[in-house]
């Protein structure tokens, strides 16, 4: 240690420091130090405690030491998954460098870059590069790209949570694989916030056997302050209910306290609707207030965020797309509006208030319904029990290796059993069998197994020097604008018709609209006049109805962590002894519960059997989050109607599910029991849903990941007119033709996985099994059952075949119509 | 071929059988009226480096055969778009299909996709008609924007499809075809063809279609 104390490089840094009046944190002193012995390793600190300088520092020590291990050209990569943070990262490091007095040069690479300057970058790579794991892979399709990376002395990844649980970290796995192999005495660093595996993200992060690795874990705690707005009535806010809006009275004196609130909801729509009714609620703060969110044009969404750091703004409504990014420094303040869906995120939002080192976080939560303040007493424990969700890393994604294989081939070409080995290296593919592999080899040289009907397909070339190659420009310019894997929507530029751009929306909600028609997109109302080249041509309107869209994949389910509380806050809910503030407003709602019915304790199981005139309603609460109470919801539907055949109708949300019926339901309490059985659970998974139909749509990111749909940019004239295409047709032809087709067979895997969730499914059976199931009967709805009843998502099951299911949708139209 | 469902309708004082292979029969002509073949298209997307078997063509063909046979058709009326792009395999496969029959007649009208010389249609004995072909009462074109009032057209081009709703968030999409006071869409023949499902400006019925199937909505 005393070593490092002393060398010429610490000195200068700490000179620096001192005339800086600056004291490094430990966890910072500690990196530098270990960087010095040349160790890899993972930091983990929260965000504002200059975690960039741990990491940036050590490697400028470094060089400081060792002028003379370092090269010309690039030194250190830093992978960033937000373009936005770059700029300020450049800056940041800049300065410091600048200050030291060391004449590195210090620049961006990312798909904002204008092409002159990445031209210039080739020609001489900058001592560091800031860049994303697409730009990346971008790099390594370019002709003679090893010699940039060559001398590579240090790859840092920074926000490593953000890519370890999505297919960009493979993107991540599969880069350092390949710096590593141009560079092997590379050190591997990534930072990242608190999460529940953290051992395991190291892992994956940094796999290889000849490293020397370290964990750094910060010990600054960030203080959160977490408060619950209720209503003056246990009354007034609704069992159910999508908006919260009577909420509004108590959601503008906050704005009106505070700098700079940042409001965040769960959907675009929402985000929509709230900065209306702010709007209407407080007249005086238009100009005051924004809309952010991921469908706003980029350009406004910076000038937003630009407003937000110089304080010009008081508040802005905002969804995921505020939840990482540039710190705001005036932001003293977050509300969360309705469900909180997981600790980490709930956290992270939390985090962006209160930004400086020791500063507290303020989130105010506004819950949309009566139960989410269940919900927040839920996160308030596990944030005491110090309990964050784990992200799992993604392995085997054969379409990101299809990809990557034709990345390597667009740009030097590959030796198959060399690039076979250092996948095998990596935590991604380290069970990737020589058949599978194999595998992707044929698809990409010989396109299927049917030789003869795949004449024509040569997009990559087993080349005389025995390296696999892309011969054709064409394809190669196909796979350069389709590299990455994160997969959007069809989507279009949202125009006024006298120039001005205002955002994007998907190509699925305009084609619904017909001309003349009026919708809100960033809190304007806008009248649809022509579409044209991926492009919505629109002026404003003064239309009072007009449709907010309802952007896909807008509600997460919540995360088994937070259901886990959630059932153990439930359980003591009604324990006189409880101090909390949201559970002893919610008691004469529990109350009624517990009279009308029960509340589950957490070793029990309820359910609850009601009939009204509608019909017989079955109720379980196995509070799973949505996804898997559906999965849940379909296999309890297949299983009854084993007993007897019976159409349902189904409805989900976070905590439950109801299952409908026009006939009394066969169901005594051993017939529960037996319903309930953890025996042969995936069997009988497989035959409720329709496995086929989901595996559809996961196939839609992989069909694009693995190349086999051609995207078209908004705004761009579609150029590929000819390779249009949809994946469903393609799942379609491929399961035909192909079926052994190891990208199928990846959907049909996601959809267990990610979908069924499997794992967390068999962990609830095995709960129930342990649990007392307690069987109530009804007249009426309980509190639980209630919001189910007015607005769970609606689903049909049935075991009817395709014909008769038309039959009776046909039957059902004409009734809508007569 | 699987199994071959029929609506039989008059238009026009003529009789046209809708099948639930995509493709109609009009009984006076004789012919077999279809769209959308796209010959060529999985052999382009091959070309570009997007596995596509020549299987989704052979099958496209196997259908237009079998349909051939059962109503004896002695002519095909293309509307359109019988090829895809540009030459390639596909196209030659098509070539050897043809040799199997002695004297069938092939009209087609241009469609947006049929950019092939004119020597290759010559080589293949297919009548070209650009923009329409009239054979009274109907006239055939391949995207109709504009129509007089006394004729009563059948086109192609948009791939139609129509959206089953039912209760609870369900929904089927199937093709169709679509018929107006005085114009017919059809669907596409090729079964490697997405569908268009957004609604037409103007009143008309579907004529929707499942594997084994065919009902009027």
């Amino acid at each position: 240690m005393s070593k490092f104390k002393n060398s010429t490089g610490y000195k200068i840094i700490e000179n620096w420091m001192h005339q800086n009046d600056w004291q490094p944190f430990d966890f910072q002193y500690t990196t530098w130090s270990k960087y010095y012995t040349k160790h890899s390793g993972l930091v983990v600190a929260p965000t504002g405690f200059g975690k960039t300088f741990s990491v940036f520092l050590a490697v400028v020590i470094d060089y400081l030491n060792h002028p003379e291990a370092y090269k010309k050209g690039l030194k250190l990569i830093w992978v960033s998954p937000l373009r936005s943070l770059a700029k300020d990262l450049a800056k940041a490091m800049t300065n410091a460098v600048e200050d030291i007095g060391l004449d590195w040069q210090i620049e961006v690479r990312n798909g904002d870059t204008p092409t002159n300057i990445k031209r210039k970058q080739e020609r001489l790579m900058p001592d560091v590069l800031i860049t994303t794991p697409e730009t990346l892979h971008l790099m390594f399709s370019q002709k003679k790209n090893s010699r940039w990376f060559k001398h590579l002395n240090c790859i840092a990844v920074d926000e490593w949570h953000e890519l370890l649980g999505n297919k960009r970290g493979v993107l991540t796995e599969l880069a350092i694989a390949r710096l590593k192999q141009l560079s092997p005495k590379l050190q591997i660093w990534g930072i990242t916030a608190t999460i529940g595996n953290l051992d395991e993200a190291q892992q994956v992060l940094m796999p290889y056997k000849d490293l020397k690795t370290i964990q750094i874990k910060a010990k600054l705690k960030k203080k959160i302050d977490i408060i619950s707005v209720l209503p003056d009535q246990v009354e007034t806010l609704p069992w159910a209910g999508h908006l919260g809006r009577t909420m509004s009275s108590k959601i503008i004196p906050i704005i009106y306290e505070n700098t700079t609130t940042l409001i965040f909801t769960n959907t675009r729509n929402q985000s929509e609707l709230w900065y209306q009714i702010i709007l209407e609620e407080a007249p005086d703060l238009a100009g005051l207030i924004a809309i952010h969110h991921g469908s706003i044009d980029k350009k406004q969404r910076n000038f937003i965020e630009d407003a937000i750091a110089s304080g010009i703004l008081k508040a802005v409504i905002c969804t995921s797309s505020l939840d990482l990014g540039v710190d705001f420094k005036p932001v003293d303040c977050v509300i969360q509006i309705g469900s909180v869906k997981g600790i980490a995120r709930f956290l992270q939002r939390a985090g962006r208030s209160g930004h400086s080192p020791f500063e507290t976080s303020k989130i105010y939560f506004v819950p949309t319904h009566s139960l989410q303040l269940i919900e927040v007493a839920a996160v308030k424990e596990a944030v005491k029990q110090q309990q964050i969700e784990t992200r799992s890393p993604i392995v085997l994604a054969y379409d990101v290796l299809v990809q990557f294989l034709v990345t390597l081939a667009v740009g030097e070409g590959f030796k198959k059993d060399e690039i076979f080995k250092i996948l095998q290296q990596t935590h991604a593919y380290s069970y990737l069998t020589e058949d599978d592999f194999n595998w992707a080899i044929h698809f990409i040289t010989k396109g299927g197994n049917t030789l003869s009907s795949y004449e024509e397909f040569h997009k990559v070339i087993l080349d005389t020097d025995g390296l696999f190659k892309v011969k054709s420009r064409r394809i190669a310019m196909l796979h350069r604008m389709n590299i990455g894997t994160i997969v959007s929507d069809a989507m279009l530029m949202v125009k006024f018709f006298s120039g001005g751009y205002i955002g994007m929306i998907e190509e699925f909600f305009i084609s619904k609209l017909k001309k003349g028609d009026a919708f809100v997109l960033a809190g304007r109302v806008l009248q649809l006049k022509q579409i044209k080249d991926m492009t919505a041509l629109v002026t404003l309107s003064k239309s009072k109805k007009a449709i907010t869209p309802s952007w896909k994949g807008g509600s997460l389910p919540l995360t088994s962590y937070l259901t886990h509380f959630l059932r153990l806050k439930l359980s003591d809910a009604l324990l006189a002894k409880t101090s909390e503030k949201e559970l002893k407003f919610l008691r004469p709602l529990l109350q009624r519960q517990n009279k009308a019915s029960q509340i589950p304790k957490a070793n029990q199981f309820l359910v609850e059997l009601i009939t009204t005139k509608d019909g017989f309603h079955l109720f379980m609460y196995p509070f799973e989050g949505r996804l898997v109470n559906e999965i849940f919801a379909a296999l309890m539907a297949y299983r009854i109607s084993k007993f007897k055949p019976l159409t349902f109708s189904i409805a989900c949300n976070d905590y439950g599910f109801e299952l409908l019926s026009d006939q009394e339901l066969p169901l005594d309490k051993a017939k529960i029991h037996q319903i309930l059985s953890v025996e042969n659970l995936m069997e009988d998974v497989v035959a409720s849903i329709n496995a086929s139909e989901m595996a559809s749509r996961k196939f839609r990111d992989i069909a694009v990941i693995a190349g086999l749909v051609v995207q078209s940019q908004p705004g761009q004239r579609k150029t590929n007119k000819s390779l249009q295409s949809s994946s469903g047709l393609i799942f379609r032809v491929l399961e035909e033709n192909e079926p052994s087709n190891l990208l199928i067979r990846q959907a049909y895997a996601e959809v267990f996985n990610q979908e069924l969730e499997e794992v967390r499914l068999r962990e609830a059976f095995n709960r129930i099994k342990n649990s007392e199931i307690i069987i109530k009967h009804s007249k009426s709805f309980t509190p639980l059952s209630f919001p189910l009843k007015v607005d769970g998502l609606r689903g049909t099951m049935t075991n009817e075949d395709l014909q008769k299911r038309i039959e009776r949708i046909k039957k059902q139209m004409l009734k809508f119509e007569a | 071929m699987k199994q071959l469902a029929t609506i039989s309708l008059k238009f026009a004082n003529q009789n046209l059988v809708f099948t639930n292979q995509r493709a109609l029969f009009l009984e006076t002509e004789n012919a077999l009226v279809l769209s959308d073949l796209h010959i060529g298209k999985s052999a382009t997307f091959r070309k570009n480096g997007i596995p596509i078997s020549q299987s989704v063509l052979i099958e496209d063909l196997q259908r237009l055969k079998a349909l051939i046979d059962h109503f004896k058709a002695e002519k095909l009326i293309i509307v359109g778009d019988l090829f895809h792009a540009e030459f390639n395999t596909d196209i030659d496969y098509f070539k050897d299909w043809l040799l199997q029959f002695d004297n069938l007649k092939l009209q087609l009208i241009i469609g947006n996709h049929d950019r092939l010389s004119a020597t290759l249609y010559e080589d293949l004995n297919i009548d070209i008609f650009k923009p329409s072909l009239k054979l009274d009462p109907f006239t055939f074109v391949h995207d109709l924007n504009e129509c007089e009032d006394d004729a009563f057209y059948i086109s192609g081009h948009i791939h139609p499809g129509y959206v089953l709703k039912g209760k609870g968030k369900q929904f089927i999409k199937l093709p169709c075809y679509q018929v107006f006071d005085n114009h017919i869409v059809l669907p596409a023949f090729s079964k490697f063809t997405g569908l268009n499902t957004n609604k037409t400006d103007k009143k008309n019925t579907n004529i929707v279609f499942t594997e084994d199937a065919i009902f009027k909505i």
